[in-house]
């Protein structure tokens, strides 16, 4: 990655050198809104390798100097990534306000979690249909339900009415408490819930070696890949069971940016992460705030707002490819 | 303006689920600041940090027979680090360490020589980037790694201090950026010479350091931060600035 971006001494470097390295702004982009608004905005690298996540001061500094970053380049609103988020969330970064000299403004960051949630949700309601698979009765398993994009799908779809909620984590007591909270839903082992699940939302990433019999699941069945790295695909793909890539939205038109070239989409010149999208929505807006922060905070009103802004501003969530739907389909 | 920050890992590894392999750790312990090899650290730490400072006043001087316009600025800086010097003199009392300055002088001799020599051939550039780049760095990061593991006196100084080292390297940034094309070639030049000499420096005191609770990756990685960010401001890309900082880190 360090060499196509244009770092090759980086990408000659060895583990050493990238734990010290400092983090990259990458590249500027302008963006245009069908509505004609203009944004600008950057791509900031945290220099970041998931061999640093067992170092937790290197962890750690990695996030909080690429947030440092991003302030000091004067940027009102970024995005956390996915590892950058859980590292902020599982070191509790929030205690950690000051770095070198510069005292983080939490209002200008977001983790982006509120529109990756929504664009969730829109794939398992608009992409259900075309298998078959009939929402009000169909049972929706959430891997990762307690989490906080988990928790904020299962509060979406239960509005929006599905047969019934299957909700698996690996900690039982939040798990609980979402439950509670949702006053229905179903706790379940991870087997047993794929065992009856017509749609699987996995927003937790599978473990390695974690053994799952594809065997097991329902056919037709609508998968949808909200972790990262995305893997599901090779896993289950084919033979009744169809796999989307979560959480990823296609703009209207080219992206003049070269980052996802490494994030492994399908059309890197206009896919992203849904929530780096948010980031743009939150300045295409004009709405300057932490909109995603903190955990299980994540509101429907707010998931609407944005679904909106999503809307107007030229995103689409990534869909099942037409042929693919139309293969499964009973005739 | 908006922006993503990411950290787009190039061989995302699948063993990695979400919430896995970081877990929030204990806040840092502070060493014993009484202990006989906590003391015998010190003395070696301490004693760079007050020779740097000298350093630094002599340099401020020095640099002032270059810059004659600017002679009351550069002397205001320089009796800045005879302050800090005596506030990290101060310190060594406070916990009964005699600082051993026979070692921090030959610790700095190589990046002196290069100054010295420098100064001779009137290579003002080489000088402000040794100076107010490297060596401002280089204690700035040793402060900021310092701060959390200090005792209480040494650190309500050090904290003041780190404050005034910034305008320190403010001052050689804000020189070399009014004149980047003139000096860029001999700016390079001096960085492949000179920044090999603080990775050394680093590694010498790593032992030491880690005695006090510093890590080395700490320490290097903050001077990197500081050494791009003021790079940044004199104009130099980040591509360029990769280049420049891994010819010292590869080298």
């Amino acid at each position: 990655m360090a060499a196509s971006l244009g770092y090759p001494e980086y990408a000659e470097g060895d583990f050493e050198m990238w734990c010290v390295a400092p983090p990259q702004l990458v590249e500027t982009v302008k963006v245009t809104s069908p509505t004609g608004k203009v944004i600008e905005g950057a791509y900031i690298d945290s220099v970041f390798v998931p061999e640093m996540l067992s170092r937790f001061k290197t962890a750690k500094r990695k996030v909080l100097s690429a947030m440092e970053l991003a302030q000091k380049n004067d940027i009102a609103i970024t995005a956390l990534g996915g590892f950058t988020s859980i590292i902020f969330e599982n070191l509790n970064l929030l205690k950690e306000q000051q770095i070198r000299n510069t005292k983080l403004q939490w209002e200008r960051f977001t983790t982006g979690n509120t529109h990756t949630a929504w664009v969730i949700a829109q794939q398992v309601v608009h992409n259900a249909p075309r298998l078959g698979i009939h929402l009000d009765r169909a049972k929706v398993a959430v891997v990762g339900a307690s989490g906080d994009i988990g928790s904020a799908v299962c509060r979406w779809l239960q509005r929006q009415g599905v047969g019934e909620l299957l909700l698996v984590a690996r900690r039982p007591q939040p798990l609980l408490d979402l439950q509670a909270e949702l006053g229905s839903g179903r706790v379940l082992e991870l087997n047993e819930a794929l065992a009856e699940a017509d749609v699987v939302i996995w927003v937790a990433s599978l473990p390695q070696g974690l053994s799952i019999d594809a065997d097991l699941l329902p056919r037709p069945c609508l998968m949808i890949d909200g972790g990262y790295p995305k893997n599901l695909d090779s896993r289950f793909s084919g033979d009744g069971v169809h796999v989307i890539k979560g959480g990823i939205v296609e703009f209207w038109q080219d992206l003049g940016w070269q980052m996802m070239e490494m994030a492994d989409m399908a059309n890197p010149r206009r896919q992203l992460f849904a929530c780096f999208a948010e980031a743009m929505l939150l300045e295409f807006e004009g709405i300057h705030t932490n909109f995603s922060w903190g955990r299980n905070n994540i509101t429907l009103a707010n998931m609407d707002r944005i679904g909106e802004a999503s809307l107007r501003h030229g995103f689409r969530a990534l869909a099942l490819e037409p042929i693919q739907a139309a293969s499964l389909i009973p005739a | 303006m908006a922006v993503s920050l990411s950290d787009l890992s190039p061989n995302p590894s699948p063993s990695i689920g979400l919430g896995s392999g970081v877990d929030a750790p204990a806040e840092a312990v502070l060493p014993d600041f009484t202990s006989e090899s906590y003391k015998d650290a010190y003395s070696r730490i301490n004693a760079i940090v007050i020779e740097g400072e000298q350093e630094a006043h002599d340099n401020y001087l020095s640099l002032a027979t270059l810059l004659p316009d600017q002679a009351d600025e550069l002397a205001r800086l320089a009796r800045m680090e005879m302050k800090h010097k005596k506030g990290f003199t101060a310190c060594a009392a406070n916990l009964g360490v005699e600082a051993d300055m026979p070692f921090a002088r030959v610790f700095f001799s190589p990046l002196r020589d290069n100054f010295q020599q420098a100064l001779s051939e009137g290579k003002l550039v080489t000088c402000l980037l040794i100076q107010s780049i490297l060596i401002e760095a280089f204690a700035i990061a040793a402060y900021h790694i310092y701060i959390p593991v200090a005792d209480p006196f040494a650190r309500k100084i050090t904290e003041g201090v780190v404050q005034d080292e910034y305008t320190h390297l403010n001052y050689g940034q804000e020189w070399l950026k009014a004149n980047l094309e003139a000096a860029r070639l001999e700016l390079e030049e001096a960085n492949r010479a000179n920044l090999p000499h603080v990775r050394r420096m680093l590694e010498q005191v790593a032992d030491d350091a880690g005695v006090l609770h510093m890590e080395k990756e700490d320490l290097m990685a903050d001077f990197m931060t500081s050494y791009q960010e003021v790079l940044t401001e004199i104009g130099f890309t980040s591509r360029e600035i990769a280049r420049m900082a891994t010819a010292a880190l590869l080298g």
